[in-house]
């Protein structure tokens, strides 16, 4: 990681580019190099000690390169420093087994959870740090700098400009600080073409392109069946909607993707109608271009939408509502992670997300002994943005019942965790202390246990049993009977002690279903705008092709 | 199986006229089927019989159904629930809807 | 086990609420009366107050009908002796008093926990579907659930007059998972739901003529389907069956080596398969009638 130790630093980096790319050689025709010499072309580009960035983001994966990098052996590759975004893939896995990695800083594991734990427990995971994604990014410009890159595009034309088309995501964020610091940028595409639709990263930014024998990997992560959306989900959301959306306002706002949040987006048209809101939230998004959005989007309630990626199936749906997504000048979709991640900080009035776990301080993580998932991007939404200075009503509104004082700004984000008290299996979400907390896994990330969410930070919590408005909570210990609350019949729950219910109550601090005009008999999945995928595909007038794993029909 | 009975205090119910009885809830998988009938005898408890085939949550139940009885007024009522595995969450659920399924119209 | 007005998605209760002339319904051995499985709870399994069927009497625009709705969620909506005893007896009551009978069906068939009982009642009922007939009482099967009619319940359904699907009910008698473990996956993936459907799901029924009606995923349009049936029956005789025989043969020697149900489908008429699977009911069977 370190620049060469010289009194006067000088341009030793350039100079040693220049010697790796000569080390390519014939390898290389122009920027080109075939695909069976993938192997070797990383053997000669790639340095022992390296900081090497690899293309892993949340749905795309740089996978062919990836599945190269891992047939290499530690003659050929040691000591390396791997900074990416998530770990998703087995060949990423390979690479720790084989011991080429010195140290490793990502952000997410999701898919690789398990085997993230299970090479902690064994000492095989070097980890500097979990990040959330804007984190990285930033540090990719300080002390993370990579010597080279491995990035994945849609296409490249013959000059070497690149075109990414729907799944942007993180690449520029990657790109820039390695092309700008003398690294090396190696980008593996599905197809070279004469002519590309729109260029998205410049060909003097990229050096090496290889056309792949397969696309690259992309997962549907966004997409969620309304028919398997339960009737709890489907109160929670008329509570959310009444005692959130309806009482701040919410004009901007970022959805954390789930069931939970998909019941809201689709309960828009047709409660949210009912109760007179359409005009008054909801505006603008960032999220994915998710085919739960697409009645809400179809009926007038969205002015625009910015996402961190795409989602597959929608390509010709966003290409066909320009006015509403973000599309290039070729007409289809464009998403940056980077910069919606910094969208959803300042931008927005509120995070709205579900959780795995919530502990009485209303802390939350993702994370168990078993499986290591990280951050992603939830910290950077779900988190109160200190640096924020325009006011909106919803964040002044919010920013008022918590009592600021006179160091403290005076607004608020709201915060929103969504949690059903018990998870499947009966297991609760609430919990005392959370799995995270636990101190083998503290202990295997250098003493900091991995909380997606600080309960300083949240809002308010919205269970199937209501409302708390932990902003308004005074003490600690309010905020905590606050939380008991509304924990149903958890353990957690079960400590509440009823008067102190009853004052938190009185003074608005819980709000349960009946005092939000919300009764379990009013709850119907009839109230979705669409019931299942074949009902999305209708509201978007035959333009969203769901995957084929969603299609039964 | 585990099986229980017990009685709760409560308000007492004014039963609709005509109306004797009314369900919610079907017996499957994570769920429970709730049957609620009139028993004049004790008009301010709710005198409950709970048959489940996942033993080993009789204080998750009692409390759930305690809170619903201090919660409601549902004295002068017997209330019967056969149970395969339902959460707290639906059983809360489950009983709120038996509830309006009696005072109101839905089936 | 949810609210909501799509008939595939209703408890049996709802479906009958939503069907009848309100307030007409009455229902016979109300779970209040308890008539419930003897033999679930030796083997620890829960009872349930109506054993899973729910039987009883109502009006359908004015006209009285006998009902009876299996409740698909309660042990696969599978038929033991006291569901099997209500179904058999609400038939035959039918036949008694020549009135109208409507069987929602959503059933795997028999319960094997009571395998005898079960295969003994469900004869029985085909027996009083026949006894009606004979009569020239309707009897009217709707399926419209994702669990479908198969096994005894599919044999039941098909010897009623008239049966009416929605595109989410199935009718068959084997299931998938049978199909395929005795024919391999290659012949027959249970996973591929769209095949499973393309086979046995309410369209393909409906263009192949073993459904009568297809009728939309609500009420309204599963209630008006059935009142338009009301006053049809006729009994099964030698020369019916015959003329199935034949109708079945016919249907063998067309599509016997087809390996495609689009291929099917577009046999029977339906130009473009793939605006004909997202269609409505009321679209597909205008699109069926264009041959």
């Amino acid at each position: 990681m370190m620049r060469a130790m010289s009194p006067a630093p000088k341009d030793t980096r350039r100079r040693n580019k220049a010697e790796r790319m000569r080390r390519v050689g014939k390898l290389a025709s122009g920027k080109f190099v075939s695909a069976k010499s993938v192997p070797e072309v990383l053997r000669r580009i790639i340095e022992p000690g390296d900081i090497l960035c690899l293309e892993g983001d949340n749905q795309k994966q740089a996978d062919f390169l990836a599945n190269q990098l891992a047939t290499l052996t530690k003659k050929d590759l040691h000591d390396i420093h791997l900074v990416m975004s998530c770990l998703t893939l087995p060949s990423h896995i390979e690479l720790f087994k084989k011991g080429l990695i010195r140290q490793v800083d990502f952000c997410y594991a999701g898919p690789q959870g398990q085997a993230v734990a299970q090479l902690l427990a064994d000492g095989r995971f070097p980890l500097g740090a979990i990040h959330t994604y804007n984190e990285i990014y930033s540090r990719y410009y300080v002390d993370l700098t990579p010597r080279v890159a491995l990035i994945a595009a849609v296409q490249a034309d013959r000059q070497g400009n690149l075109y990414l088309a729907a799944n942007t995501e993180d690449t520029p964020a990657i790109v820039e600080p390695t092309a700008f610091s003398d690294g090396i940028v190696f980008a593996q595409v599905n197809e070279i073409v004469d002519t590309l639709p729109r260029i998205d990263i410049p060909a003097d930014q990229v050096d090496l392109i290889v056309e792949a024998p397969y696309p690259m990997h992309l997962t549907a992560l966004f997409t969620r069946d309304p028919a398997a959306i339960t009737d709890v989900q489907i109160l929670m959301a008329m509570i959310a909607l009444r005692g959130i959306y309806q009482k701040y306002e919410v004009q901007s706002l970022n959805h954390g993707v789930g069931f939970n949040t998909a019941a809201i987006e689709l309960l828009l048209p047709t409660y949210g109608e009912q109760l007179g809101l359409k005009g008054k939230i909801c505006k603008y998004w960032m999220v994915n271009p998710l085919p739960t959005m697409i009645p809400a989007i179809e009926s007038g309630w969205v002015e625009g939408v910015f996402s961190v990626g795409g989602e597959v199936g929608m390509e010709r749906y966003t290409a066909a509502r320009s006015d509403i997504f973000f599309t290039g000048r070729d007409g289809s979709f464009h998403s940056n992670r980077a910069m919606g991640q910094l969208a959803g900080h300042y931008g927005v009035d509120m995070f709205i997300g579900a959780t795995l776990q919530i502990d009485v301080n209303g802390n939350s993580s993702t994370v168990s002994k078993k499986r290591i998932t990280g951050f992603g991007g939830a910290p950077n939404m779900g988190c109160q943005p200190m640096g924020r200075r325009h006011p909106t009503k919803a964040w002044l509104q919010a920013g008022a019942e918590s009592n600021p004082g006179p160091g403290s700004i005076p607004g608020r984000k709201l915060v929103v965790q969504l949690a059903e008290t018990f998870q499947s299996g009966r297991v609760p979400t609430f919990v005392e202390e959370l799995d995270a907390q636990d101190p083998s896994i503290k202990k295997a990330l250098h003493g900091v246990a991995p909380v997606m969410i600080y309960g300083d930070d949240v809002t308010h919590v919205v269970t199937e049993e209501g409302i708390a408005n932990l902003a308004a909570c005074r003490t600690i210990e309010e905020r905590r009977a606050a939380i008991r609350g509304v924990a149903g019949y958890t353990p957690v729950g079960l400590k509440r002690k009823k008067r102190e219910t009853q004052e938190l109550r009185s003074r608005g601090i819980i709000q349960l279903p009946e005092d939000l005009g919300v009764s379990p008999s009013d709850v119907s999945r009839s109230l979705l705008a669409a019931q299942d995928i074949k009902g999305l595909v209708r509201w978007s007038g035959g333009l969203y092709d769901p995957p084929t794993q969603f299609v039964d029909w | 199986m585990e099986k229980f009975d017990k009685a709760f205090p409560s308000k007492p119910l004014t039963w609709p006229r005509g109306k004797q009885w009314a369900l919610a809830g079907v017996v499957g998988s994570g769920n429970l089927e709730v049957l609620f009938e009139r028993n004049p005898k004790i008009s301010d408890q709710m005198d409950c019989h709970v048959e489940s085939s996942i033993p080993g949550y009789k204080n998750s139940w009692l409390a759930a159904l305690g809170d619903f009885a201090s919660n409601y007024p549902v004295g002068g009522t017997k209330v019967t629930i056969h149970d395969q595995g339902a959460d707290p969450i639906v059983v809360t659920f489950r009983l709120r809807q038996a509830y309006d399924h009696l005072l109101k119209k839905t089936p | 086990m949810s609210c909501s007005n799509l008939f595939h998605e209703q408890t049996a209760r709802q479906r009958i609420a939503s069907l009848v002339d309100p307030g007409s319904f009455t229902e016979f051995l109300p779970p209040p009366a308890r008539v419930m499985s003897p033999y679930l709870p030796q083997l620890d399994i829960p009872v349930s107050f109506d054993d899973g069927l729910v039987i009883g009497r109502a009006k359908l625009g004015g006209t009285p009908v006998y009902l009876a709705a299996q409740v698909g969620q309660f042990v696969g909506g599978a038929v033991g002796e006291v569901h099997g005893a209500k179904l058999t007896g609400i038939i035959k009551a039918a036949a008694r008093d020549s009135i109208p009978c409507v069987f929602i069906a959503e059933s795997g068939g028999v319960r094997l926990h009571e395998g005898s009982s079960g295969e003994i009642a469900i004869s029985e009922a085909m027996r009083a579907v026949f006894e009606c007939r004979a009569k020239r009482v309707p009897t009217i099967a709707v399926i419209g659930a994702d669990i479908g009619a198969y096994g005894g319940m599919g044999i039941l359904t098909t010897c009623c007059d008239f049966r009416i699907m929605t595109e989410h009910g199935r009718l068959g008698i084997s299931g998938p998972i049978v199909i395929e473990k005795w024919m391999g996956k290659q012949a027959y993936d249970s996973s591929d739901r769209a095949l499973v459907w393309k086979t046995s799901g309410g369209k393909t029924k409906f263009l192949l003529g073993d459904a009568d009606v297809l009728a939309n995923d609500d009420a309204a349009s599963v209630g008006a389907a059935i009142k338009k049936l009301l006053a049809k029956s006729a009994p099964v005789t030698i020369k019916s069956v015959k003329a199935r025989q034949q109708e079945l043969e016919r249907r063998l020697k067309t599509f016997g080596k087809t390996t495609d149900p689009d291929a099917i489908w577009t046999a029977l008429g339906i130009a473009d398969v793939a605006k004909a699977t997202l269609a409505t009911a009321t679209e597909f069977t205008a699109l069926a009638k264009k041959k």
